[in-house]
């Protein structure tokens, strides 16, 4: 499995040939400004070192919640937004390096294709010239070339020739999305890049835009990177899938790998969110919590620790691993402020009860095994019934360390996929 | 699916790219008609500073204003007339768009007539000499009696009880003011300098206002500040001071009018299109045409403008209006140049009203005696300033192929 990873990391040697794009620790930092003189008082990470790697007409699949970075990552590749740092190669060259003017043939060679269909296209426009707008800004002067071009293409994705002549509002979402392909395979790209372009659509309409699509590919080789949240389309149309999280890469490899048997946590939960109709499928454990950090200030550590179901216990604790998620989940939840409606109720009722009410939410025994624990448990609950949640979350974290929130996760292979966890800090890919 | 068995028709896989060349800077139409226009202008200016008059008409100087506005001209045959040639599909539909609806049409026939009455009539109406024992002369259909009366009556003159009454007469259809201007003429007159207020906002005002607005909401942060730091600043100086002001130094002149009202009065307009075009900024075409790598001019002028048109073409028709009712005003208090006679100073002249005005020669008559001389600029003035605002709102709709008809 040596070739898969290299391809994997995208710098070995003997691949290049193989190699389309290799994105190289991606960073797109946001700086937030205040005042006149815009002073940066902080910076929204929206990427936080990326890297991947897509070969010829291949289709990566890059997966993550809203706000995990996705776009962004598109939009740096794209060079619509400018990269803080990294590197990316397109066919070799290093584009991030290269001025507008050198970088003409990459804007043709790749190719965007957007989330709303309904903004796809400039409404004052007639479809036709919507169409043929990379040809004319790729030099195509020949109006009559461009106007036979279009009218094939038109036809290709299942639309008839003379729909060029009407305005993008007359069509409906599947057929503008059509067309948005039509656009992006006009001037022969060798990369597409398609920002969730069925998340607008309903059911039936998506799968055909992704037959369109993956027809398309398969008859000119072109590589795309496919954004979306929906992991169970991932599963279906991608050859290999990153999963993103808050501007990381938390797991990436092959489709089935990842998707049948996912190793990190977050991917756990996010194929564990896909409803199933098959009994016996695999189940994981649900998230912590439900507020995605703030990527102005994301979580120190590994950046999931705060909604990990399996957030790692310190070593020298001897309690049972049931009981520690429900701690965990009683301390982050407090941290992110979310408490359950039944807590609050509870905090107006009673002292004594409302810490039984508490224990019963967040599933907490009496004895865990740990007298300090208890104790600072016993101490934390105390708080939280007499209103002050901000002590009573600083007692939990204090008495509740881990290493998930100390220390970043290094980038480890598991069998062909790589994954930022700490789960598998002593695996190395030896598998 | 199969391909087209036509010998001509070309697809996508045929293009080989490594033979297809940017298309380089071209000489367009716009700038072709715009710079062989301006080179004409530089060479008649030139001609008339030699000492050969150009002047349309025998006695009319080049003012300053008539140079301004000349240029300003040039610049929409090649910037607006042009295109709208060009495009003449569009252009045709949109205007038919325009005119479906009867008060609209109403008021683009007005708007043409008006144009035209302000670019040919004064080659019609010529020169006219004061003739005071013309003054007061009532326009056809209407009489005058007591006074002020005409000295020389050229109508039919009828006995009353007391002295007679004088008819309007063909010489004078439209009667006459204080000073025996034929009140056509004066029309005539108020029509052209009301034109060179509307074509010094298209040339300048509007297109400074959209540029600044646009290129603050494209570019952002840094130049963003400034230019509306800058706009905000320039919102707080009142035009009227700046006018009076440079009055002081300049006498009063159009052209120093337009250039206070007018570069002082586009921060709204920029402001508007800024945070238009912040909205349109993260829309998908543009990003698919920035993908592309087209230039931000491209940009501006292919997708964002076009699309900002709804709330772009209403302001900049409240402008005309705006600026054409701000020079009657200021002519109407006397602030203005004499010499010009605007539909304002026509207006004011005409009704006696206390206000301070020593270089104006007043009539000493209650205005109702003498109506037509307040009453027909007035409605003149009322026509434009509603027509172009009716045009203004129709043709937002009739551009938006979403169709708001």
């Amino acid at each position: 499995m040596t070739g898969e990873q290299s391809r994997e990391s995208g710098i070995g040697a003997e691949d290049k040939e193989d190699v389309l794009l290799s994105v190289r620790n991606l960073q797109t930092h946001f700086p937030v400004t205040e005042g006149i003189l815009r002073r940066e008082v902080g910076r929204v990470r929206a990427v936080d070192g990326v890297s991947f790697a897509l070969q010829r007409g291949e289709i990566l699949g890059i997966v993550g919640e809203s706000g995990s970075g996705k776009t962004t990552v598109a939009h740096s590749i794209l060079q619509l937004q400018e990269p803080t740092a990294g590197e990316i190669w397109f066919d070799g060259n290093n584009i991030t390096a290269l001025s507008e003017r050198e970088l003409r043939s990459f804007r043709r060679r790749a190719q965007l294709i957007v989330q709303d269909p309904n903004d796809a296209f400039n409404p004052r426009m007639k479809v036709r010239d919507a169409i043929a707008e990379p040809l004319l800004l790729h030099g195509i002067r020949d109006a009559s070339k461009r106007r036979a071009i279009v009218e094939d293409i038109v036809e290709r994705v299942g639309l008839s020739a003379d729909d060029g002549d009407r305005y993008p509002h007359e069509f409906s979402g599947g057929e503008k999305q059509r067309l948005a392909i039509a656009r992006s395979l006009v001037v022969n790209p060798d990369l597409i890049i398609a920002d969730e372009p069925t998340s607008a659509l309903d059911d039936r309409v998506q799968s055909d835009i992704l037959a369109l699509l993956d027809r398309i590919r398969r008859e000119h080789d072109i590589a795309v990177v496919f954004i979306s949240h929906n992991i169970e389309l991932v599963r279906r149309f991608c050859d290999r899938v990153a999963v993103m999280y808050l501007g990381e890469i938390v797991e990436k490899g092959r489709t089935k790998q990842v998707i049948e048997d996912p190793a990190h946590p977050y991917t756990q939960a996010l194929v564990g969110s896909v409803p199933t109709l098959e009994p016996g499928v695999q189940s994981f454990p649900s998230l912590l919590t439900d507020t995605v950090p703030d990527p102005s200030d994301p979580p120190s550590g590994c950046r999931f620790h705060t909604r990990c179901p399996s957030v790692i216990a310190p070593p020298e604790l001897s309690i049972e691993a049931e009981t520690w998620t429900a701690l965990a989940g009683y301390r982050f939840t407090l941290e992110a402020r979310e408490l359950p409606p039944e807590v609050e109720e509870a905090i107006e009722a009673e002292r004594t009860e409302a810490i039984a009410a508490i224990r019963e939410a967040f599933d907490i025994p009496k004895t865990t095994g740990d007298d300090s624990i208890d104790a600072a448990m016993a101490r934390s609950m105390e708080a939280l019934a007499s209103g002050d949640t901000e002590a009573a979350a600083s007692i939990a974290s204090d008495a509740l360390p881990t290493i998930c929130e100390t220390t970043v996760p290094d980038e480890r292979q598991v069998g062909a996929r790589s994954v930022r966890c700490h789960l598998y800090d002593d695996s190395d890919g030896a598998e | 699916m199969e391909r087209k068995s036509e010998d001509q028709s070309t697809t996508f896989e045929d293009i080989d790219w490594s033979r297809v060349e940017p298309t380089p800077k071209r000489l367009t139409p716009e700038r072709l008609v715009t710079g062989i226009g301006l080179v004409l202008l530089g060479a008649l200016f030139i001609y008339d500073r030699a000492g050969n008059g150009v002047g349309v008409v025998e006695a009319w100087d080049m003012a300053p204003i008539e140079w301004v506005i000349l240029i300003g001209s040039v610049c929409i045959l090649g910037y607006v007339i042009v295109p709208l040639c060009i495009a003449h599909e569009q252009t045709r539909t949109a205007l038919a768009g325009v005119l479906r609806q009867p008060a609209a049409l109403a008021a683009a026939v007005y708007l043409g007539i008006f144009v035209s009455v302000a670019v040919f009539g004064p080659l019609v109406t010529g020169y006219q000499e004061l003739r005071f024992e013309h003054a007061f002369h009532p326009p056809l259909g209407a009489t005058i009696s007591g006074e002020p009366k005409p000295i020389d009556c050229l109508g039919r003159e009828t006995a009353l009880d007391f002295g007679t009454a004088c008819h309007g007469s063909w010489e004078y259809p439209l009667g006459t003011n204080e000073r025996g201007h034929p009140m056509g003429y004066l029309l005539v007159e108020g029509a052209r300098v009301v034109l060179y207020v509307m074509i010094f906002t298209l040339a300048f005002v509007v297109p400074l206002a959209t540029v600044v607005g646009v290129v603050a909401g494209l570019r952002g942060g840094l130049v963003d500040s400034v230019l509306m730091s800058y706009v905000d600043m320039q919102l707080s100086l009142p035009a009227i001071i700046v006018y009076i002001v440079g009055y002081m130094y300049w006498n009063p002149s159009l052209l120093l009018l337009l250039v206070t009202f007018g570069l002082l009065s586009w921060g709204g307009i920029a402001r508007l299109v800024r945070s238009e075009v912040l909205q349109r900024r993260e829309d998908g075409y543009v990003l698919v045409a920035r993908s592309l790598g087209c230039s931000r001019r491209y940009l501006a002028k292919r997708h964002i403008v076009p699309n900002i048109t709804n709330t772009l073409l209403p302001a900049v028709f409240q402008l005309f209006a705006l600026l054409i009712v701000v020079e009657a005003g200021v002519a109407f208090l006397g602030y203005h140049q004499v010499e010009l006679y605007s539909w304002g100073s026509t207006i004011s002249e005409s009704i006696n009203a206390a206000v301070p005005a020593t270089m104006q020669g007043r009539t000493t008559h209650p205005a109702y005696q003498i109506w037509w001389v307040s009453t027909l600029p007035a409605i003149a003035l009322t026509c434009t300033v509603l027509s172009l605002k009716i045009l203004g709102d129709r043709l937002r709709d009739a551009l938006d192929p979403r169709g708001g008809w």
